[in-house]
């Protein structure tokens, strides 16, 4: 189920256009998840809530930090505490370049951390680098299901 | 030294005793021998004067009895004279031996023999000369050769014979007595005087040799006496005067033995002492009482005063008689000056606690107070009439007693100490039944066997509320912090997301309604993003100084050098087509926050690129040079510079001397740089003059 697909994590809605406008200038084509906050990207990992259908087992997760009710950096621990999610590729992408921030999410174990440049000229340049990197170069974790 | 018990004296006594014992011996002996010989010639002489006596006797009977027959022959009474002389002196003679030989009776009866012969002879001469006469020659003739005159004659010889014989046999043999008896008593004579001559020896060794260690043992204890330095030693007479002076009498008096001994010791004591009689006084107290001690001030020979110790002891005979005074002086001047040192300090200390703000206590080992100040009285409000002798914990609040009580017998038993030594707070109680915050610093000693507590207590109560009003302060400012790092956190996040939102959207419209729009709706959506873009720039510059505030200094060795040569090609990197030449001092260390570092050569460097940009080649050098506080490092440009008049500005944010078209910038950068430098503890501060050129100095 939604398989290859990108989970982005984003309360903004203006940053969801302009992230899925970036994504579409950049010719990725995988299915986006919309997560509006914390809580329901859990939910949509862990098929719980909302998602109770079945758990999505995303390509990559696009995760902002500053969150409703969970927020991104409590959202990473938990993917990385669940067998199932440890090895899913986590970027995280955020207006934040807090040291604290950066440490802590790499001490979580994110595989990137990415700043939103304001000029919407870089914002689509870094966008294209990541999913170049991540959807393309990188040789995706074996997925548990599969395996 | 011969072991014995005995005293030299009475050994000396018995000595004596034995030799004159031996003397009189031999002289007893010398006299016997005397005595024997005296004796021995008497015997002889004796013996001789017996022999003679018969001798002499014989012949008188001889010659009578010659003149006897002479008579018969001739008649004639003229040869009749030796017969007469015979009978007067025979007699006599017989009465001479018998009182001669009283002591010998075999002569004694001898000689009754003889007296009867000799009496028979006579009776019978006279019987002859009365026939001669009567009777005529042939009477007389008759008579004699009929008699038996021949055959009395010839006993008498016997008789005289073995007399002389038995003489010269007693002679022999008392010889031989006398002569033995002599011979012991030379041999004892010589001998005696041998074994005197010889105990004379021995004694005289004997004597010598208690002599020389008598000797010895007064050279030695001369020699101590003379050489213990830190006692006067000496002797005076009855009377006062010095005969004796040790080292340390020199030494602590000053004076040299031949100038004191002689002389009264009375110019020991002070004038005052002297006016008061007190040299006599002491002699007289020592002569009574055995020994006088005394502590008190005494003379040096220059004048100088010293506090002495001095005992006086009367030295008498076996009599009894006084010989004088030994007299023992100790310099106790320091030992004085040290008491009088530690009054003065006990005065200072005294003082000190009695002016003291602060309460200072003492208390024994059962924690009963023993010292209570005034400081003390003020802030418990108890005299310290009181309190004395009543236990600590009435300073106490009742919570804190029953540790007070386990804590005192712990230290009391164990020696463990816990608030010993530091400074604790606790609280104290105030007669009034108050209660007040404290700070107590507590000591221990040892009073004798016994310890002893000393306590400071100080009455925080205007400590303890500025404590809390700071601490109030502090959790505010600490609030605000946390407020401002929130709100820092938020610009970061929240302000940015919105400017992406215009930049993003102005974009698209650029993009997807380009063909709508007209040349000026295009510029302006333009202005729109290039709005929004610097905006963003503001806000990191803002976070970067507001971060230079915050965070803490993590100070490590950084290399200034290194630092800036990096900059120097990040920023040849940023635009490989400017040409400027930089010249970097090696091996400039500091001790600083390496990435507040970073940040300072950062915005210098960057500053002096972006104002070089005019020049080409342009020049940025970056170096140290020595100022009045150390070492100032500098980084020096030849670009546009600035007029000195608005230095004052430069550090300022959001200043700016260059409009943003010239030059572009923030009018941060240096105010982050006077911070960073600021919390290092340093200057910062620039040099220039328009168009030629800036330097900016700091210092850390």
């Amino acid at each position: 189920m939604h398989d290859r697909s990108i989970l982005l994590v984003e309360d903004n809605p203006d940053d969801e256009v302009l992230t899925r406008r970036a994504l579409a200038k950049n010719n990725i084509q995988n299915e986006i998840l919309l997560a509006r906050d914390g809580a329901e990207a859990l939910d949509w990992l862990f098929g719980t809530g909302a998602h109770a259908g079945g758990a999505a087992m995303p390509e990559l997760v696009l995760l902002d930090l500053k969150l409703p009710k969970v927020d991104g950096l409590e959202v990473l621990r938990r993917i990385r505490a669940n067998p199932r999610t440890r090895l899913l590729p986590v970027v995280i992408l955020t207006s934040s370049r807090e040291e604290k921030d950066v440490v802590t999410g790499y001490g979580l174990g994110a595989n990137s951390y990415i700043r939103k440049p304001v000029d919407f000229g870089q914002f689509v340049e870094a966008v294209r680098q990541l999913g170049l990197y991540w959807l393309v170069l990188n040789e995706p974790p074996p997925k548990p299901d599969a395996a | 030294m011969i072991g014995t018990g005995l005293s030299l004296e009475r050994r000396i006594q018995i000595g004596f005793g034995i030799a004159v014992a031996i003397i009189v011996a031999v002289g007893a002996a010398a006299l016997r021998s005397t005595e024997a010989t005296v004796s021995s010639a008497q015997w002889v002489a004796h013996t001789l004067q017996v022999r003679a006596e018969l001798e002499a006797g014989f012949a008188d009977l001889i010659e009578a009895e010659t003149g006897v027959r002479g008579y018969v022959i001739t008649g004639d009474t003229t040869y009749l004279a030796p017969y007469h002389s015979a009978r007067a002196t025979l007699n006599s003679r017989l009465a001479g031996l018998r009182a001669l030989t009283a002591d010998n009776p075999a002569q004694q009866r001898r000689l009754d023999s003889l007296d009867t012969l000799v009496a028979t002879r006579l009776e019978r001469f006279q019987w002859t000369i009365e026939t001669r006469r009567t009777g005529g020659p042939a009477a007389a003739a008759r008579a004699v050769s009929g008699g038996r005159g021949k055959e009395l004659i010839r006993l008498v010889h016997d008789v005289i014979t073995q007399m002389e014989e038995d003489e010269g046999r007693l002679l022999a043999q008392r010889s031989v007595t006398l002569q033995a008896k002599a011979r012991l008593a030379r041999l004892a004579a010589w001998t005696g005087a041998l074994v005197a001559l010889a105990l004379a020896g021995l004694a005289s060794v004997l004597v010598g040799r208690e002599m020389a260690g008598r000797r010895v043992a007064e050279e030695r204890l001369r020699l101590l006496v003379g050489s213990v330095r830190d006692y006067a030693i000496y002797m005076v007479d009855p009377a006062g005067y010095v005969k004796s002076w040790n080292a340390g009498a020199e030494r602590i008096k000053g004076y040299a033995p031949p100038e004191i001994l002689g002389q009264h010791f009375a110019r020991f004591f002070t004038p005052e002492d002297v006016a008061a009689g007190r040299p006599a006084a002491v002699l007289h107290a020592a002569a009574t009482e055995g020994r006088y001690e005394e502590e008190n001030w005494r003379l040096r020979k220059d004048g100088s005063r010293f506090w002495a110790d001095v005992v006086i002891t009367a030295v008498r005979d076996e009599r009894g008689a006084l010989l004088g005074f030994a007299k023992v002086t100790r310099d106790l001047t320091e030992r004085k000056r040290a008491e009088q040192a530690l009054r003065a300090s006990e005065e200072r200390f005294r003082i000190l606690a009695v002016t003291a703000n602060d309460a200072i206590l003492s208390a024994d080992a059962r924690g009963h107070i023993t010292y209570f100040n005034p400081g003390a009285e003020r802030i418990f409000g108890l005299t310290s009439d009181e309190v004395i002798d009543r236990p600590l914990t009435t300073l106490m609040p009742e919570r804190f007693r029953e540790a007070h009580r386990a804590g005192l017998a712990r230290y009391v038993a164990t020696g463990e100490a816990r608030v010993i030594g530091k400074t604790v707070e606790l609280a104290g109680r105030r007669k009034d039944g108050t209660e007040f915050p404290l700070e107590l610093s507590l000591a221990t000693w040892k009073h004798g066997s016994e310890v002893a507590f000393t306590a400071i207590i100080r009455d925080i109560t205007a400590r303890k509320e500025g404590e809390d009003q700071r601490r109030r302060y502090a959790a505010q400012l600490e609030a605000a912090n946390k407020e401002l790092e929130a709100f820092s956190y938020s610009v970061s996040h929240d302000l940015r997301a919105p400017l992406r939102g215009i930049d993003g959207f102005s974009q698209a419209l650029l993009e997807d309604y380009h063909e709508r729009l007209d040349d000026t709706g295009r510029d302006f959506l333009q202005r729109v993003r290039a709005g929004s873009q610097r905006m963003a720039t503001l806000i990191d510059d803002l976070l970067s100084l507001s971060r230079v505030t915050r965070s803490e200094l993590q100070l490590a060795e950084v290399n200034l050098s290194t630092l800036a040569a990096a900059t120097a090609a990040e920023l040849q990197k940023s635009d490989p087509t400017r040409a400027v030449m930089f010249s970097i001092a090696p091996d400039l260390v500091v001790r600083a926050d390496p990435g507040l570092m970073r940040i300072v050569l950062q915005n210098l460097l960057g500053n002096a690129w972006k104002f070089t940009a005019k020049r080409s080649p342009a020049h940025v050098e970056f170096g140290v040079t020595a100022n009045d506080n150390g070492r100032a490092y500098f980084v020096r440009d030849d670009g546009a510079g600035f007029d000195m008049a608005y230095a004052a500005k430069l550090f300022g944010a959001f200043q700016r001397l260059h409009a943003a078209a010239e030059f572009p910038g923030t009018g941060i950068g240096l105010a982050t740089v006077q911070r960073i430098v600021h919390r290092h503890g340093g200057q910062v501060w620039a040099e220039a003059a328009p168009e030629r050129g800036a330097t900016f100095y700091f210092t850390l």
